[in-house]
């Protein structure tokens, strides 16, 4: 039958439907007019179909049988629901086009198709009412567009617009786009116009040198020259001054790129300035750490030679190493404290660690918590532990099993507060005053006594040596 | 260690008491005699205000103050000094630039070589 209307051979076409048969003519000058609709209609590449008023298909051009699966001998004279499936977006707009419909005779709009083996087609849709030679009408013809692929790549380029706008909206770093041909801005960031001070419209026409970037046209023509060339220009270090007069560090990244076919040029702006206030702070910390490093080490070159002329030589390194010990502990705690200050009974334990089995019971200790000695102080009071702790146990009341030792610390005096520090020995073996100042009487005589500026008492009693040192609290405490 | 320290004074001018003390060692050891071992600023001027010493050994960094005006002081009376720091001599500026610097930690045989270099010939040789 399809043959003979494509041939040519059938003057009309009945179809059966509910409402009694129709007619539609397909031959005489009516009919070439027809033939040749429906060659034009074969050859689009949108889906066309015709119904009838009881919404059966009498017509599907190549296109539709492709979109609906459905081979036009098999579609012929079915309900149009057995060919595919409809959806909308929202059941209102589904309510809207029949209205518009009803009332205009056409309709445009989207919705969603289902096809029989249920894969869902977007489809822009026209539908128009059909009225055949009899003026019954009822008929549509529908036009359909297959959009899934379009809407597919809108979804993803909304996507892509609201993620890399969202970018764009909240970035850390000042983003600027430029038009090379007119060096002017064209958008700023949000993060741009808080950087600069200047709102969003005062930016955009302006320069980089009008906003303090660039020193000045020339500079400003130099980089877009570059830019041109290289597609890249970078400076590290760039002043930048804010709209209210600040300064401030800036590294700048330019790129020139193709933006469809129109070139732009985007500028990523940070601000560096904390980053170099942290890399000169480190610098300065650095030479810091080398000034104290080389004190201590000459520190330790000292106690190599004083150690080196007061003792027996074949016992050299063990008191070095032990003297070291000494001073490791007190850098111990000054670094812990930042270099501020030691507190005193954290300074004791420390110089007294190789006898803390003993504290509470041989070993005394009695100050109030509060105190912290300062730098110098610490250090030098922390050495004279150090000996006085080395000489108890090699001759003094720790040398033996039951002897004593008591450090007490106080602030006496309250108009001009003086601190001071003791160590008494009891107990240990007969003291007899030496014939020969020994290092160690150096370190907790003089050398304690330079490092608070005050007075060292030391007193050979027979049944145990007693050392006091004296210091006006302001040299001595934080 | 030949005693040929010509008698001269020298100011010690270090916070450290361990290198105070060392050092003062290593001068009379040389034969020179100590004109002061200053801790502080105010000390080292007022020794120097005084006007007994020869030479002086300066610390840079006196309990986080500079030494800077007692290098002024001494130069401004011709006192040759030596400036000794843990500090590079590419730290050291203002007052201190110009003078002979040694970095800590220095050998007791280079010191005692640089203070002889800058205290004048003997007379009568």
């Amino acid at each position: 039958m399809l043959r003979a209307i494509s041939h040519g051979e059938a003057d009309a076409l009945v179809i059966e439907s509910g409402a009694g048969p129709k007619v539609y003519t397909i031959q005489g000058q009516e009919a070439e007019a027809n033939r040749f609709r429906s060659e034009m209609l074969a050859q689009v590449s949108d889906a066309v179909i015709a119904v009838d008023g009881e919404d059966r298909v009498i017509y599907l051009n190549a296109a539709a049988e492709q979109l609906y699966g459905f081979a036009n001998s098999s579609a012929l004279g079915r309900a149009l629901s057995e060919i595919r499936g409809l959806q909308w977006s929202n059941p209102e707009n589904g309510a809207a086009a029949a209205t518009a419909f009803r009332e205009q005779g056409e309709w445009r709009g989207e919705c969603v198709h289902v096809r029989n083996d249920g894969r869902e087609v977007n489809v822009e849709l026209s539908v128009t009412a059909l009225r055949d030679s009899g003026e019954h009408a009822g008929g549509r013809l529908s036009v359909i567009r297959d959009v899934t692929e379009r809407k597919q790549h809108e979804a993803k380029v909304l996507v892509s617009e609201i993620r890399y706008r969202r970018l764009f909206e909240t970035a850390h770093d000042g983003v600027l786009i430029l038009d090379p041909g007119s060096r002017k801005i064209v958008d700023a960031n949000p993060f741009m116009t808080r950087m600069l001070g200047y709102p969003h419209d005062q930016l955009v026409g302006k320069e980089l040198f009008e906003i303090g970037l660039l020193k000045d046209e020339v500079a400003s023509q130099k980089m877009f020259r570059k830019l041109q060339r290289s597609c890249e220009v970078r400076y590290d270090d760039l002043p930048l001054e804010t709209r209210a007069g600040q300064r401030q560090q800036v590294e700048v990244v330019a790129n020139l790129y193709d933006e469809n076919g129109r070139p732009v040029i985007q500028c990523n702006i940070r601000d560096i300035t904390e980053r170099r206030r942290g890399e000169e702070h480190v610098k300065l910390l650095m030479a810091e750490v080398n000034h104290r490093a080389r004190n201590l080490l000459a520190v330790v070159q000292a106690f190599a030679h004083q150690t080196a002329k007061y003792g027996d030589p074949a016992t050299f390194a063990t008191r070095l190493s032990d003297r070291i010990d000494g001073l490791a502990a007190g850098q111990d705690l000054l670094v812990k404290n930042q270099w501020l200050g030691v507190e005193v009974a954290d300074l004791v334990d420390a110089q007294l660690s190789h006898f803390k089995d003993l504290i509470g019971t041989r070993v005394l200790i009695a100050g109030p918590r509060a105190l912290t000695l300062n730098m110098s102080a610490a250090q030098g009071i922390g050495m004279a532990l150090h000996e006085l702790a080395t000489n108890a146990a090699k001759y003094g009341a720790l040398s033996n099993l039951d002897g004593q030792v008591r450090i007490a610390w106080r602030i006496t005096g309250a108009a001009k507060p003086t601190f001071s520090i003791s160590w008494l020995e009891d107990g240990g073996p007969r003291v007899v005053e030496p014939t020969r100042k020994g290092f160690g009487q150096i370190v907790i005589g003089r050398m304690a006594e330079a490092a608070v500026e005050g007075r060292a008492e030391i007193v050979f009693r027979e049944r145990g040596l007693s050392w006091t040192l004296y210091a006006p609290a302001e040299n001595a405490l934080t | 260690m030949t005693l040929d320290g010509q008698d001269q004074s020298i100011l010690i001018v270090e916070d450290e008491p361990m290198l105070a003390y060392a050092i003062e060692e290593m001068f009379i050891e040389a034969g020179f005699r100590i004109a002061g071992v200053a801790g502080r600023l105010e000390t080292a001027l007022a020794i120097i205000e005084s006007g007994v010493c020869d030479a002086a050994i300066l610390d840079a960094n006196l309990k986080g103050v500079s030494a800077g005006p007692a290098a002024s002081a001494l130069a401004a009376r011709g006192i040759p000094f030596i400036i000794l720091s843990g500090y590079s001599r590419d730290q050291q500026q203002g007052a201190f630039a110009g003078a002979l610097h040694l970095q800590k930690p220095c050998r007791p045989e280079l010191l005692i070589q640089a203070l002889r270099g800058i205290l004048p010939a003997p007379t009568g040789l």
